[in-house]
């Protein structure tokens, strides 16, 4: 029965190459929320664009068959109040079938519970939270998605990297006891760590925002022997760190941390950024992602400057399309049966698998190497 | 062992800087009586201006150190003129003093949210701070000894400037009594630009390690607090419990920090202040006054 559907599928396919626009065309259309004003417009622009030129990329490509994306682009101004209204007019007025965006887990928790009313797909980009695509009471959302790791998956990819590619198992940390990123990252990190053989040695808080002397702190890591730092932070203050704990004459402990990394902590620290490393969800030096920069240069005249948000909006929209290519017409609920069911989805910045509570599954994580004051590609890892 | 003198030394590079800043508020207050909450203020200005001469004009560490002293001692003389001197000259109710100096911090902090804006700013690396071996048992920062040497080199100076100037002479009068000195002829409107500007002077030095160490931006005045609970335990108004108060501050900071937790540190502070308050009000070494605040 599967087989002869492939074939069917395959002989519609030939029949559409053939015959070209012979066969009626079905319009899918997409809602993409994207914060073209505010705050993180430069985000939204970028995100938009790159989704743009995914959509004309696969139109063009003729993969879907007689099926045609349409992108529907709403501006929610980078508040999550008007982002509840876009989604309610995409959905009621413009009858989107599905949603891409947005950027920030605040934007799509609030979104949430009307998409998951409606019944309309919705795949964030660059939103980390976990309550992202799961309710208070720890049940999946059934049609929130995301194309992103989550904060605890990426408390285990430095958990491995340290441990495994490192080989680094007398670990110290430091975080930020106000903050619950830092925090979900340690407590994530330190029970992958231990799985992995690793030892936690030193377990150390501060204050994020008030606290800007960590020697105290620093002279205790140093005693206890680690031999790696993790550093599940925002910027200013791993960088503040990096430079006492250099200061102070650790020379040979090896700094690992989180995607709170920024280029500002060349400024602040230094040389003591040299050789440190990143976690991220992408590099603008993946050797994969090159097409889709000279793509979009061509395209726009312009460099994709925050390629995180350009790279996770581009593969959003090929992780959708890939959906509605299995569910072979504009329908939510069978876009999100097969959103769900995505399977070993080969990406351009990953390949992934859907989870139970739709989130990708054993993800690539990019580590970036800071090196010559910029951070650099150095390697991509998946834990096992 | 080592361990605690590590942290001994960390706690005393902490408290020589804390010491700058507090021997400025220790100064203004044994003259007209107050706690100038403008000091932060004052440092931040000193850190600002260090932090453009090096940047912008290209300036050395001494140039633009220089500029940010005068600048800031400047401002601090410019602050008395417009906010203090016309209240000083009606009242005598120090209360007032106390208010238009909350008002003046405010003031100077949102001045550079709007000039420099809000974002974190690094000075050049300037001043080395290659890792230094103590006596092969403890390491610590080139900078830190540097800022511990600065500070005992400006303590000292002030200290040859009180007791062997003139104008210090009468600055130790003012402290005994602002209106007495008056009569005997000592011009106090410029004694009290004096000592504002030592106190300006003070903090741009202060300010510029600060903001060397910890990154510069427009809120980091409020670091003064910790300055100013040192003042107050080595008794307001006294220079040398200013000092005392600094470095205790610093090594309490440091040694809670690393002995029982560093959410304690903050804790322990302002305990230690109101240890001080219950049991001994003027502090370590300040003389008997009726109102302290």
């Amino acid at each position: 029965m599967r087989k002869g559907f492939a074939v069917l599928l395959l002989a519609a396919f030939s029949l559409t190459l053939f015959v070209g626009g012979a066969l009626a065309e079905e319009v899918v259309k997409v809602g993409y929320l994207a914060a073209l004003t505010g705050d993180w417009a430069a985000y939204g622009q970028t995100e938009l664009k790159s989704a743009q030129l995914a959509v004309e990329e696969i139109n063009a490509s003729g993969a879907l068959g007689n099926l045609k994306l349409e992108l529907v682009p709403y501006d929610f101004r980078s508040r999550p109040e008007d982002a509840v209204n876009a989604v309610r007019r995409m959905i009621n007025q413009d009858k989107v079938v599905a949603i891409v965006g947005a950027n920030a887990s605040g934007v799509n928790i609030a979104t949430a519970p009307v998409v998951n009313q409606a019944g309309v797909p919705q795949i964030g980009t660059v939103s980390t939270n976990p309550y992202v695509t799961m309710d208070e009471s720890g049940k999946v959302r059934p049609y929130s998605f995301r194309v992103c790791f989550t904060d605890p998956y990426q408390g285990k990819l430095i958990a491995y990297f340290a441990a495994k590619d490192l080989g680094k198992l007398k670990a110290a940390i430091l975080y930020d006891v106000s903050s619950d990123y830092s925090q979900g990252l340690r407590e994530f990190f330190i029970k992958s760590y231990e799985g992995y053989g690793g030892k936690v040695v030193a377990d150390l808080g501060f204050r994020g925002g008030q606290d800007v002397d960590f020697r105290a702190q620093l002279t205790e890591i140093r005693n206890s022997g680690a031999d790696v730092l993790v550093l599940p932070n925002m910027g200013k203050e791993m960088a503040l760190i990096m430079k006492q704990a250099r200061e102070l004459g650790m020379s040979d402990i090896v700094f690992v941390g989180g995607d709170g990394y920024g280029e500002f902590m060349w400024e602040i620290a230094g040389d003591a950024m040299e050789n440190s490393y990143w976690i991220n969800h992408v590099s603008p030096e993946d050797p994969a992602m090159q097409p889709f920069f000279e793509a979009y240069k061509k395209k726009y005249n312009d460099e994709c400057k925050e390629f995180v948000n350009g790279i996770l909006a581009y593969d959003a929209v090929y992780f959708l399309a890939d959906a509605v290519k299995r569910a072979g017409k504009a329908d939510s609920e069978a876009i999100t049966k097969a959103l769900a069911e995505t399977k070993n989805l080969q990406l351009h910045h990953a390949v992934i698998t859907m989870d139970e509570f739709h989130n990708p599954k054993d993800k690539d994580g990019v580590v970036l190497i800071a090196k010559d004051g910029k951070g650099r590609f150095y390697k991509k890892v998946r834990p096992e | 062992m080592q361990t605690l003198l590590q942290q001994i030394i960390n706690g005393l590079s902490l408290g020589s800087v804390y010491a700058l800043i507090a021997v400025g508020y220790s100064l203004v207050y044994s003259i007209l009586l107050f706690s100038n909450f403008a000091h932060g203020g004052f440092l931040v200005i000193g850190g600002y201006i260090c932090y453009f001469m090096l940047r912008s004009v290209g300036a050395n560490i001494w140039l633009a150190g220089a500029a940010a002293m005068v600048g800031a001692g400047v401002s601090a003389i410019l602050t008395e003129r417009v906010a203090y001197k016309p209240i000083r000259e009606k009242t005598n109710i120090t209360l007032y003093l106390l208010i238009a100096s909350m008002g003046m911090s405010i003031v100077i902090e949102n001045v550079f949210v709007i000039l420099a804006g809000g974002r974190f700013r690094a000075l050049p690396p300037v001043i080395p701070t290659s890792p230094v071996n103590v006596f092969g048992v403890a390491t610590t920062s080139m900078f830190d000894i540097l800022s511990l040497v600065t500070a005992v080199i400006f303590l000292s100076c002030l200290q040859l400037f009180l007791t062997r100037t003139k104008w210090g002479l009468a600055i130790r009068a003012a402290a005994y009594d602002l209106r007495v000195a008056g009569l005997m002829g000592v011009n106090v409107n410029r004694l009290v630009s004096i000592v504002f500007f030592v106190a300006g002077v003070l903090a741009a030095v202060g300010g510029i390690f600060l903001s060397a160490r910890y990154t510069l931006y427009p809120q980091l005045g409020l670091i003064t607090i910790k300055a100013f609970i040192a003042a107050v335990i080595g008794g307001l108004g006294s220079l040398p419990g200013a000092v005392v108060g600094s470095l205790i501050l610093g090594l309490a900071e440091m040694l809670t920090a690393g002995f029982i937790s560093s959410q304690m540190r903050d804790l322990v502070v302002f305990l230690l202040l109101i240890i001080t308050l219950l049991i001994r009000p003027s502090g370590l070494f300040g003389k008997e006054v009726k109102e302290k605040v």
